[in-house]
């Protein structure tokens, strides 16, 4: 279970996230709405030790990790998945995998999660031997997420894993993160506004402005006049 | 077949290519070193060639200073390699990595390495003198192969520049943190996210490009001089290989080591020595307004 309570972070002057609260039930998928530039990413990135500077507290399952660097917090299960996917572009996609079991509890593990993944990703398994920076965006984006999965990682943050995908793709994407949740991960999932998505969630939260304006399950969101209007464009 | 003075000639010729190679090997070494911390720590070493003449006066301090006697060059590599590595490691992490946090830290370290490389040069003046100091050869004597001479002291710069920069090939590409330092100099970012202690892979890599530009230094210290102010130039001469090359390619620093070691030796053989480094600066005109990214580099 992941907690933040009282997140405060910055972005050189700016104020990004103030006062933020969420938990993140194990075995949960939580979704985060809110629209482009509010901090959806920068909360993401502050679990995940990649934030410029936070206050607050951030613990897993009761340890504190705010003020681990991004290494310790992939070592303890918690791996980040860019919206910007963050590829290394001149290696090929295997290299990109074995590197994504770099840390030193994912190394025992490499071999059996290379095999899920390429089983996950059927595609990847073919392009094996290709470079990162000769795939389609859709492709790409599997990897980052199989790269993600490669590090044995108990807890998912994922950053906008539909952003620029065709609506196939995107069905895609999203049923293999329900895949991987019911195959135990917990996932925290940041999108802007796909309805889609609300069909995961067994939690929603809403982020405007550096603030949390909204906390409820899908039902709720999707009874909240205000949330209709603003995400599902009803 | 051939009369008397074409076969010199052929002789004379062989002897430039030789000189031209196992020169050519050392500026790869060099370039290596250097690009190598551009290309993943973004940093620009300004101290560079000092650390060229750190690692010659380590050797001196052995091999003439306390009289070395027992297994020669290969003591001299098993203790000197690992102290030039330690000082590397240490300038990063203590001196370049503070730095790091601030805005405009490229600035910051360029004056940095800069003033480091006035105060090394002057130290060396203080301990060693202003006097050059010598090394003597890896090995004496020739090798004839037929009526061509090589010099061992020639082969054993190849032959070890080269194991070098194989070495350092294969490190990068076979074992964990060779990947990880490429990983580092493609995507800093996407490296932190799959759990690479990024700090410690930039001040390996400022070690590990110690290591090369000293070893560099042990090696053609034994051809040369080591001189306490030759730093700056040295360095000038391992950027001027790197800019060729193009910033960040190890595969172009190799390729343009060799050519700028060819180009010297003929240079030198034709016109006469002092003509290399006015060569070496038209070359690096030329590529500034022909091919400015150099020829494997990616542009900006």
């Amino acid at each position: 279970m992941i907690k933040v309570s009282n997140l405060n972070a910055y972005y050189g002057q700016f104020h990004v996230l103030k006062d933020v609260n969420i938990t993140v039930e194990e075995k949960g998928v939580v979704v985060i709405l809110g629209p482009n530039g509010h901090g959806k990413s920068t909360l993401l990135k502050s679990i995940c030790g990649l934030a410029e500077r936070i206050t607050g507290d951030i613990s897993l399952n009761g340890t504190p990790i705010s003020q681990l660097p991004t290494e310790k917090i992939v070592d303890l299960g918690v791996v980040y998945i860019a919206e910007t996917r963050e590829l290394f572009p001149n290696m090929t996609v295997l290299e990109n995998l074995k590197l994504g079991a770099y840390s030193k509890h994912a190394r025992p593990f490499e071999a059996q999660n290379l095999e899920k993944v390429l089983d996950l990703f059927p595609r990847l398994a073919d392009r094996r031997g290709q470079m990162a920076s000769t795939m389609s965006g859709g492709e790409a984006k599997m990897l980052a997420i199989a790269r993600g999965l490669m590090s044995n990682a108990t807890f998912l943050a994922v950053d906008e894993p539909s952003l620029g995908l065709q609506p196939n793709l995107r069905t895609e994407v999203f049923n293999t993160i329900q895949t991987i949740n019911e195959q135990g991960m917990t996932i925290l999932l940041v999108e802007q506004n796909i309805p889609q998505i609300a069909q995961l969630a067994s939690k929603i939260y809403v982020l405007e402005e550096g603030q949390i304006t909204f906390e409820g399950s899908k039902d709720e969101a999707v009874s909240d006049d205000h949330l209709k209007e603003i995400f599902l464009g009803m | 077949m051939f009369n008397e003075d074409t076969i010199l000639l052929l002789y004379e010729i062989t002897d430039v290519i030789i000189a031209g190679l196992s020169n050519g090997s050392v500026y790869a070494l060099m370039a290596i070193g250097m690009t190598l911390v551009y290309g993943v720590t973004k940093a620009f070493n300004f101290a560079y060639g000092d650390f060229f003449n750190m690692g010659g006066y380590f050797a001196w301090i052995l091999i003439v200073g306390l009289g070395l006697q027992f297994g020669g060059y290969i003591t001299v590599l098993i203790i000197v390699l690992p102290l030039l590595f330690l000082v590397g490691y240490g300038l990063e992490k203590f001196m370049v990595a503070p730095l790091r946090k601030r805005a405009d830290w490229e600035n910051r370290v360029m004056m940095l390495t800069l003033g480091l490389a006035l105060f090394l040069s002057n130290l060396y003046m203080v301990l060693f003198g202003t006097k050059l100091k010598s090394l003597p050869p890896i090995m004496d004597g020739i090798l004839e192969i037929g009526q061509i001479v090589f010099s061992y002291q020639d082969i054993m710069i190849f032959v070890l520049s080269l194991g070098g920069i194989l070495t350092f090939g294969w490190l990068l590409n076979n074992t964990r943190t060779g990947m990880a330092v490429r990983a580092v100099a493609q995507n800093p970012e996407g490296a932190k996210i799959v759990g690479i202690n990024i700090k410690r892979i930039f001040a390996s890599t400022f070690a590990i490009s110690t290591v090369m530009v000293g070893f560099g230094g042990i090696l053609l210290s034994q051809k040369l001089f080591i001189n306490p102010t030759s730093g700056g130039s040295i360095m000038v001469k391992a950027w001027v290989v790197t800019a060729f090359g193009g910033m960040g390619s190890i595969r172009g620093g190799l390729y343009a080591a060799f050519i700028i070691g060819m180009m010297e030796a003929f240079v030198g053989w034709i016109f006469g020595m002092s003509y290399t480094i006015i060569a070496l600066f038209v070359l690096l005109l030329a590529t500034l307004v022909i091919r400015p990214q150099g020829l494997m580099g990616k542009g900006a």
